[in-house]
This record gives C-alpha cells, sequence and structure tokens, in this order.
C-alpha cells in the first residue's frame, strides 16, 4: 500500500508563491507554514492524500455542474471564435 | 416550556406520531439547534428545543400543530436549518418540526411541468430524479446540496440562476399550508395546484412565504420545471479597479441576453480575500483588484451566441477573461458554499477558526458603490476592535434580468470560540449598522436570508413602516395564541397591543 511508504510522508519542496502561500505540488496551495502556528497548526498528510482531496474537489465541482447541464461551454473557444 | 418524559405531551405525540418519531435526547436537540452562522455560541443552551418531532404527513403535522396550540407551546419548523437568520432555531424552546420524512415526490406532471412533492426534499435529490426526464427545478442557492424545499418556501429564497428562471417564489406554484391551529389550506395562485397565473381574490402564496415560520408549516408544494439545460457557460473577468468591474457588470446584466442568468461582482476586499486562501486566485498578478463572472444556460446554440455577446462586452470594458479552469471550477462552487471549510487571520496573519457570517441585502446598481464603502467601514470598525472579526469581502449578484438591483453580501469570519457578550453586541450593533446604510440607500434589509435575527430585525419596522402594522395584524388573527416561532420578526408586539 503506497500510504505505508516513507517517501510519501516527504512532500516535495516548497516554493514561495506570495506572502501567504507557498506550493509544492502544481496548482496545489498551502498556507505560509509559519502562519499557522499559534492557533491552528498544520497536519501532515501523505503525498496521495494531498492530491486524492484536490482530485476529489474536482470531482466534486465536475459533479455538481452536471446538476445543472449537460455540457459546459468553453470560454477559450469563444473568444477564439470572436477574434476569427 | 419545559418537557418532562412522562409528560402527558410527549405521551400524545408519541400516539400521533409514533414512540421512534418523538425525540427528547440532547443529542438530537442539538443537531436541530445547530445552523451555518451560529447565534453566540457562547449561549447556545438558550436555543435548545426541548423536543423534536418528525411528522411524515400533511395531516400527521396538523396533528401536531393541534395539539400544541391547545396548550400553548412554541413551534419551530425546521427545513435544512441551512438559513442565515435563524428562523429554523427557537428562542423559547417548544417543539421543533423537522420535516424531513416528508420528502417524496408524489408527481411528475410532464406534460404541464410541474412536480409535486413534500416539502422535505431537497432539490439537489430532486433534480437527479427530474434529470431522467430532461427536466431541472432550477431554485438554486448557495445552500443547493442541503437545503429543503419547505425552507425555501418559509425564507423566500434566493436563486443564484433566479435572473433566468426567477426565484422561489416564482418557482414554486402552489402549497399547502399547516396553519397554527392545525387547519389545511392549500395557497397558490386561485385555489389551482398548477395554476401559473390568476386574478382570484388576495393573492395568498406570497403571505405564506417568507414568514420564516411565524404563520405554519408549508408541507407539500407543487414546483414548476424547466427543460433540463443542454448548455451552460460561466466566464470569470479579472479587473484592475472596482469602479471598472462595476460598470461591466452594470452592462452584462443590462445587455438582454435570454439566456443569462446571473452576474457577480467581487470587490477588492473580496479579491484580497481570496488572495489568501483560494486556489484560484493566489497566483494571480496584483493588478487584479476585482471580479465579475456571469452565467449563461439554454440550449447550446443559444447559449454561444449570447456568451459571444457577453465576451465582446466584457473585453470593450477591459476585462480579462480569466481561463476555462478558474471559471468552470468557481461557478461550480458557488452552488455549494456551505462545504467549504471556513478560517479567518488575525491581525497578525495568523490562522484561525471561524464561522461565516453573510449579511444581505437589496441594492439598486446605482447605490452599489457607496453601500459597499459605509459596510467596510463598519467592517473595519469591527476588526479595529477585536481578532474575533474578519473582513472576507463583498459579493453582489444580480436579482433579475434586467440588472435592476443586486443581492449584496458582506462576508465577516467570526472567531466564535472567543466571542463573548461584548463582542456579540459588537456585532449585533454592526448588524444594526449595516441594515440603517441600507435602508439609507433605498435598499431592503434582506435580498434572500431574511431579517429576524439580532440587529437588523430592529430596523424591519422602519423599512416596512405601516407595512409593519399590518404584519402584527396578520401575525394575531392567522396564530392568537403566538405558538409559531414566538419573538421572531419582534412579533410579540403584536399581542401586546392586543392586551
Amino acid at each position: 500500500m503506497k500510504y505505508r511508504y516513507q517517501d510519501e510522508m516527504s512532500p516535495p519542496p516548497a516554493r514561495r508563491v506570495t506572502d501567504v502561500a507557498i506550493t509544492r505540488f502544481e496548482h496545489v496551495f498551502e498556507v505560509e507554514p509559519a502562519l499557522m502556528t499559534d492557533h491552528v497548526t498544520q497536519q501532515d498528510f501523505p503525498n496521495w492524500d494531498t492530491l486524492r482531496l484536490v482530485r476529489s474537489r474536482a470531482d466534486h465541482l465536475a459533479w455538481m455542474h452536471r446538476h445543472f447541464a449537460d455540457k459546459v461551454l468553453s470560454g477559450e473557444e469563444l473568444l477564439h471564435d470572436l477574434d476569427e | 416550556m419545559t418537557v418532562l418524559l412522562g409528560d402527558p405531551v410527549l405521551a400524545e405525540l408519541r400516539q400521533i406520531l409514533g414512540p421512534e418519531h418523538v425525540l427528547t435526547g440532547r443529542a438530537d436537540r442539538l443537531n436541530r439547534t445547530r445552523v451555518p452562522a451560529p447565534f453566540p455560541v457562547h449561549r447556545w443552551a438558550e436555543r435548545m428545543p426541548d423536543l423534536v418531532v418528525l411528522p411524515a404527513s400533511t395531516e400527521e403535522v396538523a396533528e401536531v400543530l393541534r395539539l400544541a396550540d391547545s396548550l400553548r407551546i412554541p413551534v419551530v419548523p425546521r427545513d435544512g436549518g441551512t438559513g442565515l437568520t435563524d428562523g429554523a432555531v427557537p428562542l423559547r424552546g417548544g417543539i421543533v418540526v423537522d420535516v424531513k420524512r416528508i420528502n417524496q415526490i408524489k408527481e411528475i406532471d410532464l406534460d404541464n411541468r410541474t412536480c409535486t412533492v413534500g416539502t422535505g426534499i431537497n432539490a439537489l435529490k430532486l433534480n437527479e430524479v427530474l434529470g431522467r426526464h430532461g427536466l431541472i427545478y432550477p431554485d438554486d442557492p448557495a445552500s443547493y446540496p442541503c437545503s429543503l424545499v419547505g425552507g425555501r418556501i418559509g425564507t423566500s429564497g434566493w436563486s443564484l440562476i433566479g435572473s433566468r428562471y426567477g426565484h422561489t417564489r416564482d418557482l414554486v406554484l402552489s402549497f399547502d399550508h399547516v396553519l397554527p391551529g392545525g387547519r389545511v389550506i392549500h395557497v397558490g395562485d386561485g385555489i389551482g395546484r398548477k395554476i401559473t397565473k390568476s386574478s382570484s381574490g388576495y393573492q395568498l402564496k406570497h403571505l405564506f412565504m417568507g414568514h420564516q415560520g411565524t404563520l405554519g408549516i408549508a408541507s407539500e408544494a407543487t414546483l414548476k420545471l424547466f427543460p433540463k439545460p443542454e448548455a451552460e457557460f460561466s466566464p470569470f473577468w479579472a479587473f484592475e479597479d472596482y469602479d471598472s468591474a462595476y460598470r461591466a457588470v452594470g452592462a452584462l446584466a443590462r445587455a438582454g441576453v435570454a439566456t443569462f442568468a446571473g452576474a457577480v461582482l467581487f470587490d477588492e476586499w473580496k479579491v484580497d480575500y481570496l488572495r489568501r486562501d483560494d486556489e484560484a486566485y493566489i497566483p494571480q498578478p496584483s493588478s487584479v483588484k476585482a471580479l465579475v463572472c456571469a452565467a449563461l444556460y439554454g440550449y447550446e446554440d443559444e447559449v454561444r451566441a449570447g456568451g459571444r455577446r457577453l465576451l465582446r462586452i466584457a473585453r470593450s470594458l477591459g476585462a480579462r477573461y480569466l481561463g476555462d479552469e478558474i471559471s468552470e471550477g468557481d461557478w461550480a462552487a458557488r452552488h455549494d458554499r456551505y462545504a467549504t471549510p471556513l478560517h479567518g487571520r488575525t491581525r497578525s496573519g495568523q490562522v484561525v477558526p471561524m464561522s461565516w457570517h453573510c449579511e444581505d441585502a437589496s441594492i439598486n446598481y446605482t447605490n452599489l458603490p457607496a453601500v459597499r464603502l459605509a459596510w467596510h467601514e463598519i467592517a473595519d470598525r469591527l476588526r479595529r476592535e477585536s481578532d474575533v472579526f474578519d473582513d472576507w469581502g463583498m459579493f453582489a449578484y444580480t436579482n433579475g434580468a434586467t440588472g435592476a438591483d443586486y443581492l449584496t453580501e458582506i462576508d465577516i469570519g467570526i472567531w466564535e470560540q472567543r466571542l463573548d457578550d461584548a463582542a456579540w453586541e459588537a456585532w449585533v450593533r454592526a448588524k444594526r449598522d449595516l441594515a440603517a446604510v441600507t435602508l439609507a440607500h433605498g435598499g431592503s434589509i434582506s435580498a434572500c436570508h431574511g431579517s429576524c435575527r439580532a440587529g437588523e430585525v430592529d430596523l424591519v419596522p422602519e423599512e416596512l413602516g405601516g407595512g409593519y402594522d399590518v404584519m402584527l395584524a396578520i401575525k394575531r388573527a392567522i396564530d392568537p395564541n403566538n405558538i409559531m416561532n414566538p419573538g421572531k420578526y419582534l412579533l410579540d408586539q403584536a399581542y401586546a397591543e392586543k392586551s
């Protein structure tokens, strides 16, 4: 099982994005750890679990779209039409 | 009222509903006290019901109300418990009537495009069934996955896509309503269950919507249905200043595009808040100061045509399209704001757990900029006083297709664990001040939630003027013993006048 591997508990190095946020995985952001020391502390997550949470959120949003329409139109495509 | 086990009231209720549908346990009662934007948590015990009942039909609701009325026991109806003005929270104990068992789909009428349901049903679950018929019931609050039809009636709710399909008042055609003494009436346009327009008699449907449980309990409703949209388009745009975004949202709303379902304006404070915690906005350049989004629904060809028109308008007003990923993700999240874990910041920037307190109003387009500044001044005052409060910024959502007025909300984070009487008083004062700003600008205190919580409720008589006197007379006439949700909307005055 992947979650047992020690390397899953070693997240990639952090890259600062703003004064209040860092990133370790593409498109995944975390609060700057120094801001989570007094009242709410950060938890250790295995890498797979961090990515599972993000993917689950995306699944949830796609599921929500399906409640309202069969298809979502692309703005990038419509803008391309305008430029032609 | 304090009900003790063995009390004759309990025995009668168990006789009516069956023993398993009369709940007296502390956890059962605490669960029916909880709401998403809590009244002061340190005074939670004051809001507990004495017992909870779970009727399964209109007849059972009527019997419960008949018994409660004869014994003068307070009754509070509870649906999803997702309202933001504490309509489902008892102020005087008594019986909470939880309608979640009244959740059947009684009929889907494909020819007249209606369905009849128990009011304990949720729109998301209903739409999963309607979708099989190519239909949708498009009542879309931020609590879409968890609010119930009966609560939408009791609050006269607002819908995110109401500019296209109307709001709850437009979508609910008629309903069975149990009056405080237990009499069941049917209200709609005329007496018809599926009639969309009548000029026969008083229009009672609106009277029995938005009363926050003070006039009885809706138990079965007939709803208007639409074809499920083939396509959705929900563009999000960034602006370098609020004024440009404000001009753009007005132009989009006034464009007259038939598939236009709504537009939203995010102010600078909201963008600052999102930059802290929202993956879509953390990486945005600092030049982004305000945002606008729009949503269109319909057949693909008409949504494409309308979408191109709105993109052209936005571009001409300095908008930068934020891309498909943000647009699609953020719009989907609008249907489900209650799933968002909430935290705020102390003034030093430390993360703290906070609950979401959202104050709303209906404001005309031309007054949005002034109200925004006045409201943030009030929020800044709170923030200066205490780390308990955090300003999470403002949204303005179109109320209708012509762009006349907007559901305007300011979101305040409150650190409930640190809340005490002094901080709560400061908050109530702030709510009163927010409502005063609304009235000073010709607005209505609430577009969506209702206005019966401490603070804003003090100004309801001022807003309604002579209409408030009529409201008192109606309450007294329909609920002579004041059993329905007593204490809400300052309606005790109706009985003080009588005595």
